[in-house]
């Protein structure tokens, strides 16, 4: 098995698994948020602002991944 | 009749991006860009296409705020109110992280904010390219906010403080003892700092272009069963989506920017 077989699985999977870490880091995140506004809706500016910047920090590692795949996807296919 | 003119403006952008990418590049799906037609990859300035992209934005910016400046009057106009908005949004937004003296830092950060948020919306405009697509121009700016925060701190504390500092500010015998494994866990923190910041950036700039690209190649296809050699605009939502993404991150970049500034400064509780 050569390594561009190797690296046209790996590559795809590697992105989806870390495509289940985010879904789950941001489900929890984005769902507290929802959570604290219930109790307090008058604070939602505040709120949303701290939730969106979460999300784009839990979002960084996924994008860590897809980094990776666009640095090896050229040296699939001869 | 606004429904009309917002139509016809998605449909001429759709149109002229998917008659642009019929000439993208092999390697990953590319948008070309208008200086990338007119002079090509290996014409005029054709490797530079990030740096002329980037000087663009940087002077468009200054032109506009070198001509607000000097036309300033007390009760401002359109333009001056809009800019003066800008400058004091970011001041406010500083203020609760930085506390009093964030009108030393508003400069810089403010200034990072507003050039990573043009660089980021340029590579939106049908016949624009986006320099922070490019490795090479995020991890600029982040070694540059690395330099400028150890040069804050080194400022600020003194160079004995400093490296108090660095090596986890030792107490007693427990933190003398384990200052070497503080020391390391310190250093490793300091220089991954500007590689997330960079990657981070990097990383959404360039999958929010491959993925408006690919969508316009899908385009392409779909159309071409019947033989139009126009694309159905299919990227239109995900240009939402950039131009939401685009904002976050350049906000996300100014942010933990100004945290790092912040973990440098003298805080209380420590001396």
């Amino acid at each position: 098995m050569d390594y561009q077989s190797m690296l046209a699985v790996g590559l795809p999977i590697g992105v989806g698994l870390a495509a289940i870490g985010s879904g789950i880091g941001l489900g929890r995140a984005v769902g507290s948020a929802m959570e604290a506004i219930g109790r307090q809706p008058e604070a939602m500016g505040k709120i949303m602002t701290s939730m969106i910047i979460g999300a784009a920090l839990i979002e960084a590692l996924t994008i860590y991944a897809l980094v990776v795949f666009f640095l090896l996807y050229g040296k699939i296919g001869a | 009749m606004k429904l009309i003119k917002f139509s016809t403006i998605v449909i001429i952008s759709s149109l002229a991006t998917s008659v642009l990418a019929t000439e993208a590049k092999e390697s990953k799906p590319e948008l070309p860009s208008i200086w990338g037609i007119l002079f090509g990859h290996e014409g005029f300035l054709g490797h530079y296409i990030d740096i002329v992209y980037a000087l663009l934005a940087s002077v468009i910016f200054s032109i506009l705020s070198i001509k607000v400046y000097k036309n300033r009057q007390l009760i401002p106009g359109k333009l001056q109110n809009f800019l003066e908005l800008c400058v004091e949004g970011m001041f406010n937004f500083l203020t609760t992280i930085l506390g009093k003296d964030a009108i030393r830092y508003t400069p810089f950060l403010g200034t990072l904010f507003f050039y990573i948020l043009i660089n980021n919306l340029m590579g939106l405009v049908p016949g624009g390219h986006s320099p922070t697509a490019n490795l090479n121009v995020t991890a600029s700016l982040a070694i540059l906010v690395f330099l400028y925060s150890q040069y804050t701190g080194f400022t600020k504390l003194g160079a004995k403080a400093y490296l108090h500092h660095l090596a986890g500010q030792p107490r007693n015998i427990a933190g003398w003892v384990l200052m070497p494994l503080l020391l390391i866990i310190h250093l490793v923190t300091e220089i991954s700092r500007p590689v997330s910041l960079a990657l981070r950036l990097y990383g959404n700039t360039m999958g929010g272009d491959v993925l408006v690209a690919a969508f316009v190649g899908l385009g392409i296809l779909i159309m071409s069963a019947v033989h139009i050699p126009i694309g159905f605009p299919i990227q239109v939502p995900f240009i939402f989506l950039e131009i939401l993404v685009s904002t976050i991150q350049a906000l996300v970049f100014t942010l933990l920017s100004t945290i790092y500034i912040l973990l440098m400064l003298p805080q209380e509780g420590h001396p």
